[in-house]
């Protein structure tokens, strides 16, 4: 759900450097507007988590300006947090307290007035589809339970902005998609604002309207999945012959042939490939080949990923936050 | 607003009380090392010649209160674990992005430790009792004695979340705990009157807040005891409010 008016987030020439010199986000700029899944994307040790920590006021830029809902916030901080909702990377819900008094916890500490508090935590758990186990010991729920439960928490305050870090880390397939079908919904029925860091290719084709793809601290592309897809090359057809064909010259419509093999020939196009198939197919008859099989291979976001962060993956890990990661690994999330 | 971060830190306190309440073993198993204080060194001493308490009380009336400071120590020194744990597992970040302040979540911290030092001072009472320790137990003394307790747990687990931001790790954090309670204990008249230390550790304990709470605590436990109740408690208070500021200051350090 798109409805652009005004920027929800809005980052100027955002910097953050940590001890030594080292910069971990290097000046970017980008805007998120109102009623949008926003995506970042990126390797490990890309600047992601930084980025979405300095917006939510959890650590301060070393240079630049950010506001959200035209708030700014460096000089407002509470204020900020008071508007957005955040369910970090690590588990966040404590395993000691119920469903629902984690809830309730963080409804007092959000200041949700007395006489809604009920009803905002009742609200938050049956939307999550947790209402049946409010009252159970939260260190007995699944993964997926334990991420719809930190979803719900995050919605107490009626955020106008939602960030998820890496929300589907640690879950198994069908969690996971679970949890992206609340996540639309929530976009979709409440308008509600999304910035969502992933490394998840999948994740973030499903899920956002527009991405972008951080490497070393930069933004290295921005645009919606399709654009990006379209930047590393249209569809692609490949048509293997009986025999080697001769005298094929597509007509420019279609599109452009990159290579012939032996029998086989790869065509470019700039339409949908499904469309251009049975014209192909037609065009090959009429010029006396025979088609033996035609396959068409989409470029996905992987190929946008590998194209713009590419050579990273090893290198990065700075380990500023080596410690935590060590620790989320000793913590593990029941699967299932 | 102020009520707000009041409300805040409250909650957090509470968070720790709905704890315990669902898990009430550590409380038990706390409580077993205060007991042994109590019934093997307290009974032990107590039968040897010559009495180490003021002319007129018992040792285990002496130490009894001593025993209740210490256990409210070891609770609060370690507290930073708690934090740093809590750091690793992403509760503390989640804390923090809320609109409560910096403050007003290390206040209610510090609160959650008093929470635990209030229990740790009833199971001492219910021990004091069942050994027939003479104590006094009207409602004012009470109160004094939780009050105390739970300026005292502050204080310390203040300082705690202080050193916890600069150490980082749950390991070192063990380290250096061990390293401070036993000297700050030996160090103070909890279990001996400063009168008969060594010159250099008489000075040492004049400057341990655990002194003061020790001296206050017997004030209010001991029927009689003379202590200079005004200069306990205003140490206590500045040293408390000293390291709130500091761990507010530095716990940002840990989600960095």
């Amino acid at each position: 759900m798109r409805k652009s008016s005004l920027n929800a987030i809005e980052a100027t020439d955002l910097t953050k450097s940590f001890g030594k010199g080292f910069l971990a986000v290097k000046g970017i700029t980008f805007g998120v507007e109102e009623g949008e899944v926003f995506g970042f994307l990126g390797p490990n040790g890309a600047g992601k988590t930084t980025t979405i920590r300095m917006i939510i006021t959890l650590t301060k830029p070393t240079s630049g300006s950010i506001s959200v809902l035209g708030v700014d916030a460096i000089r407002h901080p509470s204020q900020i947090r008071q508007m957005i909702g955040y369910v970090p990377q690590s588990v966040s819900v404590d395993g000691d307290l119920t469903a629902c008094e984690n809830l309730l916890i963080f409804a007092k500490l959000f200041h949700v007035e007395r006489n809604i508090r009920k009803k905002r935590i009742d609200d938050a758990l049956e939307y999550m589809d947790i209402a049946e186990r409010k009252n159970d010991l939260v260190k007995h729920f699944s993964g997926g339970m334990m991420r719809r439960l930190e979803i719900a928490q995050s919605l107490v305050n009626r955020p106008k902005v939602l960030f998820l870090d890496e929300p589907s880390i640690g879950l198994d397939p069908n969690s996971k998609r679970q949890g992206w079908k609340y996540v639309k919904n929530l976009n979709k029925e409440f308008g509600v604002t999304i910035f969502i860091t992933t490394h998840d290719m999948l994740e973030a084709d499903e899920l956002c309207d527009r991405i972008a793809i951080m490497n070393r601290g930069e933004i290295a592309t921005m645009g919606s999945p399709s654009q990006l897809k379209s930047s590393v090359g249209g569809d692609m057809i490949i048509v293997k012959t009986v025999t080697p064909p001769t005298n094929i010259i597509l007509p420019r419509e279609l599109g452009s042939i990159v290579s012939t093999v032996d029998t086989e020939i790869k065509i470019q196009t700039a339409l949908p490939a499904e469309h251009v198939v049975p014209r192909v197919m037609e065009y090959f008859s009429k010029a006396g080949a025979t088609v033996d099989s035609i396959s068409i291979s989409r470029p996905n976001l992987e190929d946008v990923f590998t194209k713009y962060a590419r050579g990273n993956l090893q290198e990065d890990e700075t380990g500023l936050y080596n410690e935590a990661r060590v620790a989320r690994r000793s913590f593990q999330r029941h699967s299932g | 607003m102020v009520q707000d971060q009041v409300q805040s830190a409250l909650t957090i306190a509470e968070m720790e009380a709905r704890k315990i309440r669902h898990d009430s073993t550590e409380l038990w198993s706390r409580s077993i090392q205060p007991a042994l204080w109590l019934l093997i060194f307290g009974e032990v001493f107590s039968g040897i010649r010559a009495n180490l308490a003021p002319a007129g009380f018992t040792y285990l009336q002496y130490i009894a209160p001593g025993i209740l400071a210490q256990s409210v120590l070891f609770i609060a020194i370690f507290y930073g674990i708690t934090v740093v744990w809590e750091r690793d597992v992403g509760l503390l970040t989640k804390l923090m992005s809320t609109p409560s302040s910096r403050t007003s979540i290390i206040v209610g911290k510090a609160l959650a430790s008093g929470v635990r030092g209030i229990l740790q001072a009833i199971v001492i009472f219910a021990l004091a009792l069942i050994l027939g320790v003479a104590i006094n137990l009207s409602p004012l003394n009470i109160f004094g004695v939780i009050a105390v307790t739970v300026l005292f747990a502050m204080c310390f687990s203040c300082l705690s979340m202080f050193i916890a931001s600069i150490l980082r790790t749950r390991e070192r954090m063990m380290g250096i705990g061990q390293a401070i309670t036993i000297p700050l204990f030996f160090a103070s008249s909890a279990i001996y009157p400063i009168s008969i230390m060594p010159t250099w550790l008489k000075a040492v304990a004049l400057v341990n807040p655990l002194t003061y709470v020790v001296d206050a605590l017997r004030a209010m436990l001991l029927p009689g005891y003379h202590a200079n109740l005004f200069i306990d408690l205003t140490a206590l208070i500045i040293a408390t409010v000293l390291f709130v500021s500091i761990a507010s200051i530095s716990i940002k350090r840990l989600i960095e």
